[in-house]
């Protein structure tokens, strides 16, 4: 069994707690209009075309135990620091037995693991995998009809299952995506204020403030940004929306 | 009446001459005392203690003074820039000539070459490494004395002058000969007699100075007065007298400050003669007076650590220490933390905010590896080990009972270029080395690697030679008074340090270019012999042409395993190559009478002087670009991340060397937000092996500012390799290889 990979990167500082290796699977079944990572999108081999004129292939086709080499070398940091294995995207429920078996790898060599999840498969997949992984970073993109229209997809299933995981006890830690213009509205704030009181025990509310990185990597790829020109906010703009959030009711939320 | 031109190059001249035939204690005694004061520089506005140097065209000091002098000295660029002054009268202009031409054979770097013998002059025909191509190159100097300022501050002069006397007494009616004993005694006098002159100067000054200023010179002059006939009393006046005598006797690292003032220092903090915020005062004041005495690539100042009798009271100096270099915004001292599991937690959470603010300091090593290191490389045992202590660029040796002066560099990616085309330097086209075939001749990556490492080991043989030479030279023209008086074993044994007293007489051999040796020999294994991807001849075309029309093969040198990486493939060749040199170097102790013959990847900023004289190499690495630094990965090489970087690091044994750098460098964010993550990563990786860390932290966008406006810029400060630098004051290439270091 192998999985699509785009990169793993050790020494993550931002993917969780501690030190973490965060492996990052290639392919997605959204389309958020501001995705950091295009080449995530697709679960097939791409080209970077670089500014320079060089090529780079994305992706590349890992074993578990592959991936495992390099996560083990680092076992000595995730100990010092309370980190461990992060996997990330695109999304990882998209290569669900991969991803399975990679978890329950890092967990019997006692490695602590999390899941960065959209929320969007199969509800019975979410149930199996919970026993693997320590930490959901589980992302709330848009509120109503805003998530189809600015993802792709509908967000009742990723509702649901963000119930059917709390209920059975996972620790979350609710990412959230803030676009200028996009969904900075009073609209999501409040369902991210609702979210906090409606789950008292989720673990946290960490709000991703947009970057366009992502725009480069897109034009690189030969695809055309989907929103070009929009300026990375300023630090103002994103301590206002802290302010917000905490206005409603927010106390667990903080900048990611 | 303004003095003579020259008149203290005359006068140490005509006191070495007098007594060229004395004893080495009575002239080299003649000659410090000709030598100061005159050699001491006045006292600044601010200074609370006394003690400046400004060295004379001629002298006599245990360390050097430029690039090939030291010993008994003489700066050749100074007699030029005076003999060409119009106004100098024809009897001063041939007396200057005389004293010129007497120096140039009667000093002791010449007298050292003088010994060479032919062979070795063919190795090493050169000693202008900064400016010459070439694999080897002799150091003409001793460096990183560390005397034991603890007994200096303990017995003060009268005490050590009572020992020095009895051990007079005793070898006199043992029939033995005192002229040692007597020459440290007149050494001690010059000690007194600058106690004496400062005093004098600052009373002097007081007299016109305001009213706090003049009574701060007033409380400096009693001090002098004080430890001119008394053993030091308090934190001041211990301060003084290791300052002064350190000027005096010109050492340049001042041992392991917090044991032998951490007493003095709890003593008056308890006793009421001093707050925290006049000792403050007092170590801000020293750490300036180093800071302007700009040795460069010395000023160490050593706290923390295993092996200290008074841990308490010295951790209250550690903590003082690293106050005071938080807020004495300098290059100098260089503040070293030793550090060991189970050691007072908040020396290293200081350490990490000084460090934080972008100081440098403290430099930080590991005791639990470097003990056990120093016990192995240097065979010896746990307690003498114990007492290591780091000098200059980072080399170890064992505080005031040893010493390791580096002298002599190889460039280990030169030897592989000359090695590659059967013993011709490709920068000069000249034949330089062994004659073992070139890259085609090579059946085998193995043969390559056996004939590079013939190379080495043929090289390292003179190397070690030169260093025990020149202790010998050293030894018979000079007793090093103020070093033996404080060097275990030389007032019992009645020998001078160099002349048979100290107990480890060590030396050390720098290297450079170890990264893009290994990552160069990675690549041709790898493209050359594995995948005949290239040929060899195809290779050197493309190296002798510094990759212009073969940006192809390049690029696949460049994507070739790179060390730094955590790769097995990069990181096993690293490993071999650094443990054939270090073997190698190690070995000499069998061959030499060295007690210990090391290898130091200290570097300073050699790996880009040198890289200037090195051609394209098989890693990528294009002509005249930097080396990498120390054993870190090549700038911007090392692609998977810190931890990946730090796992690398580790898999070079530093049992069997006797220093190497890490630098890093960190953004100031990963500081400020993400602490808690920074100290865990330092603690994996030092419990994973790694000895040792010198973190710069700093932003790209600052570093790339303070090049377009320097003076913008003064308060940035980089760790170079074996010390510290403003960015702006660096060479251009020097800045753009720190630019080039990946930011973590």
């Amino acid at each position: 069994m192998h999985g699509m990979i785009f990169d793993i990167q050790r020494a993550s500082f931002h993917d969780g707690p501690g030190i973490r290796t965060t492996v990052f699977l290639k392919g997605c079944p959204l389309r958020c209009q501001w995705c950091h990572n295009p080449e995530s999108w697709s679960f097939e081999q791409e080209v970077f075309y670089n500014h320079d004129g060089t090529t780079q292939v994305v992706g590349k086709h890992y074993t578990v135990d592959e991936v495992m080499a390099e996560v083990v070398a680092d076992r000595a940091y995730y100990e010092s620091s309370g980190g461990g294995v992060t996997l990330s995207g695109g999304e990882p429920m998209a290569q669900f037995p991969f991803s399975l078996a990679l978890l329950k790898e890092c967990k019997a060599q006692g490695i602590h693991t999390c899941m960065e999840t959209c929320g969007h498969a199969p509800t019975d997949r979410y149930k199996a995998i919970l026993p693997h992984v320590d930490l959901f970073l589980f992302d709330y993109k848009a509120t109503g009809p805003d998530h189809k229209r600015y993802t792709g997809v509908g967000q009742e299933l990723i509702l649901a299952n963000l119930e059917v995981l709390y209920e059975a006890g996972a620790e979350i830690i609710l990412r959230c995506p803030l676009i200028p213009g996009i969904n900075d509205s009073q609209e999501h704030f409040q369902a991210i204020a609702q979210l906090e009181k409606k789950y008292p025990r989720l673990r946290g509310i960490e709000i991703m403030v947009y970057h366009n990185l992502g725009n480069d990597k897109a034009k690189r790829l030969r695809r055309d940004p989907a929103l070009p020109g929009l300026p990375n906010p300023s630090k103002e703009t994103s301590q206002a929306w802290l302010d917000a959030l905490r206005e409603l009711g927010c106390e667990k939320v903080k900048i990611g | 009446m303004a003095d003579k031109v020259f008149q203290r190059e005359r006068e140490f001249t005509k006191a070495y001459q007098r007594h060229i035939n004395d004893h080495p204690a009575i002239r080299e005694a003649a000659c410090l005392k000709a030598q100061y004061p005159g050699a001491l520089g006045p006292i600044e506005a601010g200074d609370l203690f006394a003690g400046r140097i400004r060295p004379a065209a001629v002298g006599f000091t245990p360390d050097e003074w430029g690039q090939t002098a030291f010993g008994y000295y003489h700066l050749p660029a100074r007699f030029k820039e005076v003999l060409q002054r119009s106004d100098l009268s024809p009897e001063d202009r041939a007396e200057i000539e005389a004293m010129l031409e007497f120096w140039s054979k009667e000093n002791t770097s010449t007298k050292v070459r003088a010994r060479y013998t032919p062979e070795m002059l063919e190795v090493m025909p050169s000693d202008n490494w900064m400016n010459e191509p070439g694999m080897v190159f002799p150091l003409y100097r001793l460096c990183g004395a560390y005397p034991n300022y603890g007994k200096l501050v303990t017995l003060g002069l009268p005490g050590l002058r009572q020992e020095i006397r009895s051990a007079q007494e005793n070898a006199e009616r043992a029939g033995g000969d005192g002229e040692l004993f007597a020459g440290m005694i007149a050494a001690l006098d010059v000690l007194a007699d600058s106690c004496q002159f400062y005093a004098d100067e600052a009373l002097r000054l007081a007299d016109t100075a305001g009213a706090e200023r003049a009574r701060e010179l007033r409380i400096m002059a009693e001090v002098l007065q004080a430890i001119k006939t008394e053993a030091p009393r308090t934190f001041r006046e211990a301060i003084q007298l290791m300052w002064l005598y350190s000027i005096v006797a010109d050492v340049r690292n001042y041992g392991r400050m917090d044991v032998y003032l951490g007493d003095f220092l709890a003593a008056d903090l308890d006793g009421g003669r001093l707050t925290e915020a006049e000792a403050l005062k007092l170590l801000q004041s020293l750490w300036q007076l180093m800071a302007d005495r700009n040795t460069r690539v010395h000023g160490r100042v050593i706290i923390g650590g295993k092996g200290r009798p008074n841990e308490a009271n010295a951790d209250r100096f550690a903590l003082l220490a690293m106050e005071a270099t938080r807020t004495v915004l300098e290059i100098e001292p260089q503040l070293s933390l030793r550090f060991y599991e189970g050691m007072n937690p908040a020396l290293m959470e200081k350490a990490l905010e000084v460090i934080g603010e972008g100081r440098t300091y403290p430099i930080l090593y590991n005791d639990d590896v470097n003990i056990p290191a120093v016990e192995h490389a240097f065979e010896l045992p746990q307690e003498e080990a114990e007492q290591y202590v780091p000098f200059g660029c980072g080399e170890y040796i064992i505080n005031h009972r040893s010493f390791g002066t580096p002298s002599g560099v190889i460039n280990l990616l030169k030897c592989l270029e000359v090695t590659m085309r059967n013993g011709v330097d490709p920068t000069t086209g000249e034949r330089v080395g062994l004659e073992l075939g070139d890259l085609s001749s090579f059946a085998t990556f193995d043969e390559l690697f056996e004939a590079y490492k013939r190379q080495v080991e043929y090289l390292v043989d003179f190397m070690a030679m030169q260093e025990q030479m020149e202790y010998e030279v050293v030894g018979e023209t000079m007793a090093n008074l103020y070093l033996s008086m404080l060097y275990d074993d030389c007032i019992e044994r009645g020998k001078g340090i160099f002349s048979g007293g100290i107990r480890y007489l060590g030396g050390t051999l720098e290297t450079y270019g170890n990264t893009n040796t290994a990552d160069s020999l990675t690549a041709i294994k790898k493209l050359v012999y594995e995948e005949k991807r290239i040929s060899p001849e195809e290779l050197l075309a493309a190296l002798d042409s510094n990759f212009e029309g073969y940006e192809h093969i390049r690029e696949q040198l460049l994507a070739a395993p790179k060390y730094g990486n955590d790769d097995p493939e990069a990181d096993s060749m690293a490993v071999a190559v650094h443990e054939h040199v270090c073997h190698t170097v190690r070995n000499q102790r069998e061959k030499t009478d060295l007690h210990s013959y090391l290898v130091v990847i200290i570097n300073n900023s050699a790996n880009t002087l040198m890289g200037r004289w090195t051609a394209a190499s098989p890693d990528g690495r294009k002509a005249r670009v930097s080396m990498a630094n120390g054993n870190n990965p090549t700038g911007g090489m090392d692609k998977k991340g810190i931890t990946a970087m730090l796992n690398s690091l580790v898999k070079l044994d530093p049992a069997i060397h006797a220093g190497a750098v890490q630098n890093m460098k960190f953004s100031p964010e990963l500081f400020t937000s993400n602490r808690d993550k920074l100290q865990a990563l330092l603690k994996a990786y030092f419990d994973n092996g790694g000895a040792q860390a010198m973190i710069t932290v700093v932003n790209r966008g600052d570093l790339e500012a303070a090049m377009r406006e320097p003076e913008k810029y003064q308060h940035i400060f980089v760790r170079v390799g074996g010390f510290s630098a403003r960015f702006v004051e660096l060479d251009r290439d020097v800045q753009l290889e720190i630019l080039s270091r990946t930011l973590y």
